[in-house]
């Protein structure tokens, strides 16, 4: 058993160590005075009490001595010597120099009895580790709460695929770098990332990173971190899983889950001040976020570019049984994401772009059971943007028509009027036109009052119906003697929706 | 350079304003502690009354039963500067010791040479008319009143009479080893500082007991142009030059010692040579010097901190991290490294146990 063996994962845990740690240790002696340091033997630990630790200049003496006798290393109470030059001596003697905080007897002793079962240390830790994971079951929270408490020195934090702290502690997280190229936070304390763990969801899809930060007191202990997290990786994923299979059983626990993500994010939108695309409450929290956790779980987008998009029931199916139907099929075809009750349909959200999501929404309007349109929405920059995206979705929904997939982004008049519901409006429009209709013999007078009005004006309107002007005035003379008032703007509407729905 | 001076060779010669220049700048060489002020106020007060000069001779060469006290600035320098001296100090402690004893005091005798305490028997020996007695109580300074050769040739400090600036007389005798506790509340009540008359002696036994020839000795490293090390009789060496990168406070240096001021600790990185680093462990002074945690020189031998620009003693109070300063040994006089002189003068009488 080394120094840095002792230090890494044995009895000397959590303490400070200057110098390599690479001798190994027999023995320990307990000094209380200088003068007992010329008797001390090759691979000694050799532990300071009393006058030997009495000051910054005994210790020095001290490590001194050891190195004279080539003991193993010195471990001394912190606070005798100022770390600076402990870490200078100990670099220029080749003396490893441990500081321990509690008492150096309880030290010596822990010490004694690791030294005499060399193996048995390291093993220990990561037994320990496994046991209460065990233990904790499939809770991030627990999961991250034993790796914290186990791995002395050593902050670990769990961050989703774009840096967000899910669970455990922020500092473990401070010089991971997450994948969308977000520049690393710079000049934390504690050191920088000691391991990294990539936990896969159950389609090995990234689910997220385990991160430990902090000081690598010696070589060895990165790798000894990197095993522990890798205990946690199997109970993470279950936990994800477990995550999944609640929510797909009870459909209100996850919209409630994606009410609350939005509400969050919807905040900077309304106070219209142009916020950063992430809500600042969220961005950079040190606290782990629970919703974020479990959304995170679920596999749903909560970061980047995300399009919203509607699925619209042509009959009005409601209810809850349906909606766990529609989210299973969704589900399965746009992949996992929030479903909500939104507009008579089910909304929802997902990373891919408008493109790629409306190819999915039609393969899940071919999957449903019931006559389905479905719009995408635009793009929005992050969650704050989706409510807008959401709308869109809404809108191209209701255009698209049952078995077919509308685009927001690329909807315009034409769509809209397209999605005029023109067998509702066919009889109203009848009614209001009766009057023309009544002396209109061959459909001239309506073709010529919907010209006029489409194009804006007689001399347009004569060209498009290829006759002359005189002709089209003399038209609307007859339009007008019907009862028409083609100057009151609100008239001019109706009639031109009137002759849109008629004429279609 | 000369071996050190013997105790009956002839006149020394003596100090008078012109010398008074080169004792001054000599006083300063290997002095520590010294606040400025209050060593221009002690050397503006020899120049003063040193009038047609003193004369410096050897311990030898006076009578034998000629009486001598040693006169030293007892108290803090700092305290010096502020509470200005009347003048008539020296004058009233020694009076006050020989109403003491009975009879008058032939000659005076400097406890150490360090800076105002070079002085202060100068102006003694200029205002009672007798002269200086070439060589002092220690050869180098020491923070207590009983770390002299004097008292380990047998000499006791008392009885001790203490001169203040308002005009206090306090005649203090007691047995040897009570002197500092009695003294220093003394000292604190009559302002902080004061001029002592103490170890009351004839020639005979001072001839014997004194570190010899360190007044002339001074005399001649304070000229312009001279080596420092002219000024140690017993040698000097060069620990090594460097910058201190940390001070900081002390422990282990023993609870029930009772030492003016707190123990503290330099660290100096060696700039040259083997870049090692060095700690100096002060109590009141430097008592310790380790190189990579070796001990390399400790009390009683003198260590001190010069600076690398302007060539002047760093006090332990002043030194900060980033000053560049060559750490010197100066070799105590021989009897400092008997037996008794390490238990008087050594690293345990300042608390450490080595």
């Amino acid at each position: 058993m080394t120094v840095a063996e002792l230090v890494d994962a044995g009895p000397l845990a959590g303490a400070r160590m200057y110098g390599t740690g690479e001798n190994p240790v027999h023995r320990v002696r307990i000094v209380d005075e200088l003068s007992v340091l010329s008797t001390v033997t090759p691979h000694t630990a050799v532990v300071l009490i009393g006058a030997a630790a009495g000051g910054g200049w005994a210790v020095e003496m001290a490590m001194r001595r050891a190195w004279e006798q080539a003991a193993a290393c010195v471990i001394a109470p912190s606070g005798g010597l100022s770390a600076g030059s402990g870490a200078v001596l100990a670099e220029r003697l080749g003396v490893t120099l441990i500081f321990v905080d509690e008492d150096p007897l309880v030290t010596a002793v822990r010490v004694a009895s690791a030294a005499s079962r060399p193996e048995a240390a390291r093993t220990q830790l990561v037994a320990r580790c496994a046991t209460r994971l065990a233990e904790a079951g499939t809770s991030a929270r627990r999961v991250l709460g034993v790796l914290n408490a186990e791995l002395p020195g050593t902050s670990v934090a769990f961050v989703d695929p774009y840096g967000q702290l899910l669970a455990g502690r922020a500092a473990g997280a401070a010089g991971h770098r997450p994948r969308d190229g977000g520049p690393a936070p710079e000049g934390r304390a504690g050191g920088g990332v000691l391991a990294e763990v990539a936990v896969p969801d159950r389609d090995g899809d990234a689910l997220g990173t385990l991160v430990a930060g902090g000081a690598a007191r010696s070589p060895g202990w990165p790798s000894v971190v990197r095993a522990v997290l890798g205990l946690a990786v199997a109970p993470l994923v279950a936990w994800a899983a477990a995550e999944r299979l609640s929510a797909s059983r009870d459909f209100v626990h996850q919209e409630s889950l994606a009410e609350r993500l939005l509400a969050r994010h919807a905040r900077p939108l309304e106070e219209g001040h142009g916020h950063a695309p992430e809500s600042p409450r969220t961005a950079d929290g040190e606290e782990p976020d629970e919703v974020r956790g479990r959304a995170a779980a679920l596999g749903w987008a909560v970061r980047g570019p995300v399009t919203g998009f509607l699925v619209l029931p042509a009959d009005g199916v409601t209810g809850a049984e349906a909606a766990g139907r529609a989210q299973a099929v969704i589900a399965a075809t746009v992949g996992e994401a929030p479903v909500l009750r939104r507009g008579g349909g089910w909304a929802g959200w997902s990373a891919a772009a408008p493109d790629e999501l409306a190819g999915r929404l039609a393969r899940c309007v071919a999957a449903m059971p019931w006559p389905c349109a479905a719009g995408a929405g635009a793009a929005a920059v992050g969650l704050d943007g989706v409510g807008e995206s959401l709308l869109g979705a809404e809108a191209a929904a209701f255009v698209a028509g049952p078995g077919r997939v509308a685009r927001a982004d690329r909807m315009g008049p034409a769509e809209l009027l397209g999605a005029l519901p023109a067998g509702v409006l066919k009889a109203p429009a009848t009614v209001v036109l009766r009057p023309l209709l009544a002396v209109d013999k061959d459909g001239s007078l309506l073709e010529t009052l919907a010209a006029v009005l489409d194009e804006g004006g007689a001399l347009r309107a004569a060209d498009r119906l290829g006759v002359h002007r005189n002709t089209v005035t003399a038209r609307l003379e007859r339009v007008r003697a019907a009862g028409f008032d083609l100057e009151d703007p609100a008239s001019r509407l109706a009639l031109q929706l009137a002759c849109h729905v008629v004429l279609r | 350079m000369t071996s050190p001076g013997t105790t009956g060779s002839g006149a020394a010669g003596r100090i008078g304003a012109a010398e008074l220049a080169a004792y001054v700048a000599g006083s300063r060489l290997f002095a520590t502690g010294a606040a400025e002020s209050a060593f221009s106020l002690a050397a503006d007060w020899a120049g003063s009354v040193i009038g047609d000069g003193v004369e410096v001779v050897a311990a030898g060469d006076l009578p034998q039963d000629v009486r001598c006290v040693a006169v030293s600035l007892v108290g803090s320098t700092t305290a010096l500067g502020e509470l200005l001296p009347s003048g008539d100090e020296p004058a009233r402690a020694v009076r006050a010791l020989e109403g003491r004893l009975g009879g008058r005091a032939g000659a005076v005798v400097a406890l150490n040479l360090a800076a105002e305490n070079a002085l202060i028997p100068l102006v003694a020996a200029a205002a009672l008319g007798v002269p200086l007695v070439d060589g002092d109580g220690t050869g180098r300074v020491f923070p207590l009143v009983e770390q002299t050769t004097f008292a380990l040739g047998g000499v006791p400090a008392t009885p001790l009479a203490l001169a203040g600036a308002s005009g206090e007389v306090v005649v203090i005798d007691t047995a040897a080893d009570r002197v500092e506790e009695l003294l220093r509340p003394v000292v604190l009540s009559v302002g902080g500082w004061a001029v002592t008359a103490c170890y009351p002696m004839c020639a005979g036994v001072l001839a014997r007991v004194l570190v010899p020839g360190t007044v002339s000795r001074l005399l001649r490293a304070g000229a312009p142009g001279t080596a420092r090390a002219v000024a140690a009789p017993y040698g000097v060496r060069t620990l090594c030059r460097g910058r201190i990168l940390a001070v900081e406070g002390s422990t282990g240096h023993g609870a029930e010692l009772a030492l003016p001021s707190l123990p503290s600790s330099i660290v100096v990185r060696e700039s040259g040579g083997l870049g090692r680093l060095v700690r100096l462990e002060a109590h009141n002074e430097i008592v310790l010097a380790l190189a990579d945690g070796a001990a390399v020189a400790m009390a009683p031998d003198q260590i001190c901190m010069i600076a690398a620009d302007g060539g002047t003693v760093v006090d332990v109070d002043k030194a900060a991290p980033g000053m560049e300063v060559e750490i010197m040994v100066v070799r105590a006089a021989p009897v400092w490294h008997t037996g008794p002189g390490l238990a008087l003068g050594g690293p345990r009488a300042f608390g450490l146990p080595l």
